[in-house]
C-alpha cells in the first residue's frame, strides 16, 4: 500500500522512496502494459518506463491512494495507447507473442491447464483496444467502476458497457478457441 | 407484480456479480503477474539522473533568455514599461525554458510575449500575447491553462504546440495526450497527432489529423463540408464530431449520415438524438470514436 511516507520521500526526491514506490506498483504497471500490447516485452517496458518517470516527477500533486491509483492507470491507459499507436501493433491472435510465458509457467502446470492458459492470453489480446484494456482493469486490478471510469477517462455506464461487450467478446472467443476454428 | 420484478432483477444482478467474480478468479489464474525487468528500473534511474542534470541546461538557457528579455529591455523600454515587468519577451534570437511548478515546463519560442497569471498548485496559468510556446506537461488534466486572445488551451495531460499573433489567429499541434480549446462555451478536443487552427473572436476552428489529405485539411480549415464529407476517412470523424454541432440541422443530418458510413453508430446514439444535438448522445460517440482518434 502506498504510504504517505514513500509519497513524501518522492516529493523531497529520496532515491529509495522512488525505488520503494517503483517496487510497489511496477509488475502491476508491467503486467496491464504486457498483456495489453500482445505480450511484447519491449514495449511493455517502455510503457512501465514511461509510467514511472511522469510518476516520480509529479507525484508531488497527489494526496491520498484513491487519487494516486487512478492517475497510474490512466497514465498506463494513456502510454499503452501511445505506445500501441505508434508502433502499431496488429491486434490478432496469430502475432500474440505470449508463447514465452505460457512456456515459462508450463513447467508447473499440466499441459492442458497450460493450452487453456494460452488461449485466454490470446483471446484477451485479440480484443479491440478499449475491451481490453476495460477487462484488464477490472479483472487483472479490480478497479471499482469509479476507479477505471476515472482512468479511462469516461462515464461508469461507459464502463460498464465496454466491460459487459468485452467480456461476451471473450467468451465467444475462448468459445472459439476451444472447438479449434482459430 | 413489481416486487417480483424487483426479486427478477435482484437474482439477475446477484447472478452477474457470481459470473464476474468467477471470471476474475479465472482471469487472475491465466494472466498472472508479469515480473517487470530489472533493465526497467535502470532505465527510470538515467532518466531521473537526466532530470536532474537538465536545471543545469535550464540555467544556461534562461541566461541566454534573460541576455535576450535584457536586449528587449534596452530596446523598448518604454513599450516594457506600459505593458508590465511580468512578460516575458523573446526576441528573433533568444528562448526561454519556464518551468510549470511540478508539472512540466513551457518553452517560449523567438519572438514571443507571455505572462504567467497563476502560479498555483490548483491552478497553473499563462498569458500568450503573441508567438509560440511548447508545453510538456505530466500532470492530471485542468490544472494548466493558456489564454488567448482566441480562447483558452486547456491541458488535458499532454505535449503541444501552440502559436497565435495577437489577434487569436494560431495554431494548436497536438503531439501528446489531448487538448481542449475553448472559446465562448465552443470546446474543440484535439487529441495527439491532430491540430486546430484558433481564430480572434472566432475561437477554436475544427481539429484534424495531420496526417489527412491535403484536400482534407483546407477543407475543414475553410469549412467546406461538402468536400469534407467527400474525402473524410475513418479517423476524420474527429473532424466529423466537431462539425455536427457547428452547422445547421440539414447539414448537420448529412454529417451524421457520412459519419454513419464510416463508423459504427454505437447503442444509446441514434440519428433524432445527434440532430437535436443531445449531450449525452454526443458524449457517448466521441468517447466511442475516440478509441479510434
Amino acid at each position: 500500500m502506498l504510504s504517505t511516507e514513500i509519497v513524501e520521500g518522492c516529493r523531497a526526491g529520496d532515491r529509495d522512496a522512488f525505488r520503494a514506490l517503483y517496487d510497489l506498483y511496477k509488475d502491476r504497471v508491467y503486467s496491464i502494459a504486457f498483456y495489453f500490447l500482445n505480450g511484447d516485452p519491449s514495449a511493455a517496458s517502455d510503457v512501465t518506463q514511461q509510467v514511472f518517470l511522469k510518476l516520480i516527477t509529479s507525484i508531488g500533486q497527489f494526496r491520498g491512494e484513491a487519487e494516486f491509483s487512478t492517475w497510474l492507470y490512466r497514465l498506463v491507459v494513456n502510454a499503452c495507447v501511445d505506445v500501441a499507436r505508434g508502433r502499431k501493433f496488429a491486434l490478432t491472435a496469430d502475432r500474440v507473442q505470449l508463447e514465452a510465458l505460457a512456456a515459462a509457467g508450463s513447467q508447473e502446470v499440466d499441459i492442458a491447464r497450460d493450452q487453456m492458459a494460452r488461449s485466454v492470453r490470446a483471446a484477451v489480446a485479440a480484443l479491440p483496444s478499449k475491451f481490453r484494456v476495460a477487462v484488464l482493469l477490472r479483472y487483472f486490478e479490480d478497479l471499482s467502476y469509479e476507479e477505471m471510469a476515472t482512468a479511462l477517462g469516461c462515464s461508469m455506464g461507459t464502463v460498464a458497457s465496454r466491460l459487459s461487450r468485452g467480456h461476451r467478446m471473450l467468451a465467444e472467443r475462448l468459445k472459439d478457441l476451444m472447438a479449434g476454428k482459430v | 407484480m413489481f416486487s417480483r420484478y424487483r426479486l427478477r432483477k435482484i437474482a439477475a444482478d446477484l447472478e452477474s456479480q457470481r459470473a464476474e467474480q468467477k471470471a476474475r478468479a479465472k482471469m487472475a489464474e491465466y494472466l498472472p503477474l508479469v515480473e517487470a525487468p530489472e533493465a526497467v528500473w535502470a532505465e527510470i534511474e538515467a532518466g531521473l539522473a537526466r532530470r536532474d542534470r537538465a536545471p543545469a541546461r535550464r540555467r544556461i538557457d534562461l541566461r541566454w533568455a534573460w541576455a535576450g528579455i535584457c536586449a528587449a529591455l534596452l530596446i523598448g523600454i518604454f513599450y516594457w514599461w506600459r505593458h508590465g515587468r511580468e512578460w516575458i519577451e523573446t526576441d528573433s534570437r533568444s528562448r526561454v525554458v519556464v518551468k510549470v511548478g511540478a508539472i512540466g515546463t513551457v518553452e517560449v519560442e523567438p519572438n514571443t510575449r507571455v505572462r504567467v497569471v497563476a502560479d498555483r498548485a490548483s491552478e497553473h496559468r499563462f498569458a500568450l500575447a503573441h508567438g509560440e510556446i511548447r508545453a510538456s506537461i505530466t500532470a492530471p488534466p485542468k490544472l494548466f491553462f493558456v489564454d488567448t486572445a482566441a480562447g483558452t488551451a486547456v491541458d488535458l495531460g499532454c505535449e503541444y504546440s501552440l502559436s497565435t499573433d495577437e489577434d487569436g489567429s494560431g495554431v494548436l499541434r497536438v503531439t501528446k495526450g489531448w487538448v481542449s480549446f475553448q472559446w465562448k462555451g465552443i470546446e474543440s478536443l484535439v487529441p495527439a497527432g491532430a491540430s486546430c487552427r484558433t481564430r480572434g473572436r472566432g475561437g477554436p476552428g475544427i481539429p484534424y489529423f495531420d496526417d489527412a489529405p491535403a484536400s482534407f485539411k483546407r477543407a475543414a480549415e475553410a469549412l467546406n463540408i461538402e468536400a469534407m464529407l467527400k474525402d473524410a476517412r475513418s479517423s476524420d470523424t474527429l473532424t466529423l464530431w466537431h462539425l455536427l454541432s457547428r452547422v445547421d440541422p440539414a447539414n448537420r443530418a448529412r454529417v451524421f449520415d457520412r459519419m454513419a458510413d464510416l463508423t459504427r453508430v454505437p447503442a444509446g446514439v441514434s440519428r433524432d438524438l445527434v440532430l437535436k444535438l443531445d449531450p449525452e448522445a454526443l458524449r457517448r460517440w466521441k468517447d466511442e470514436l475516440a478509441w479510434t482518434w
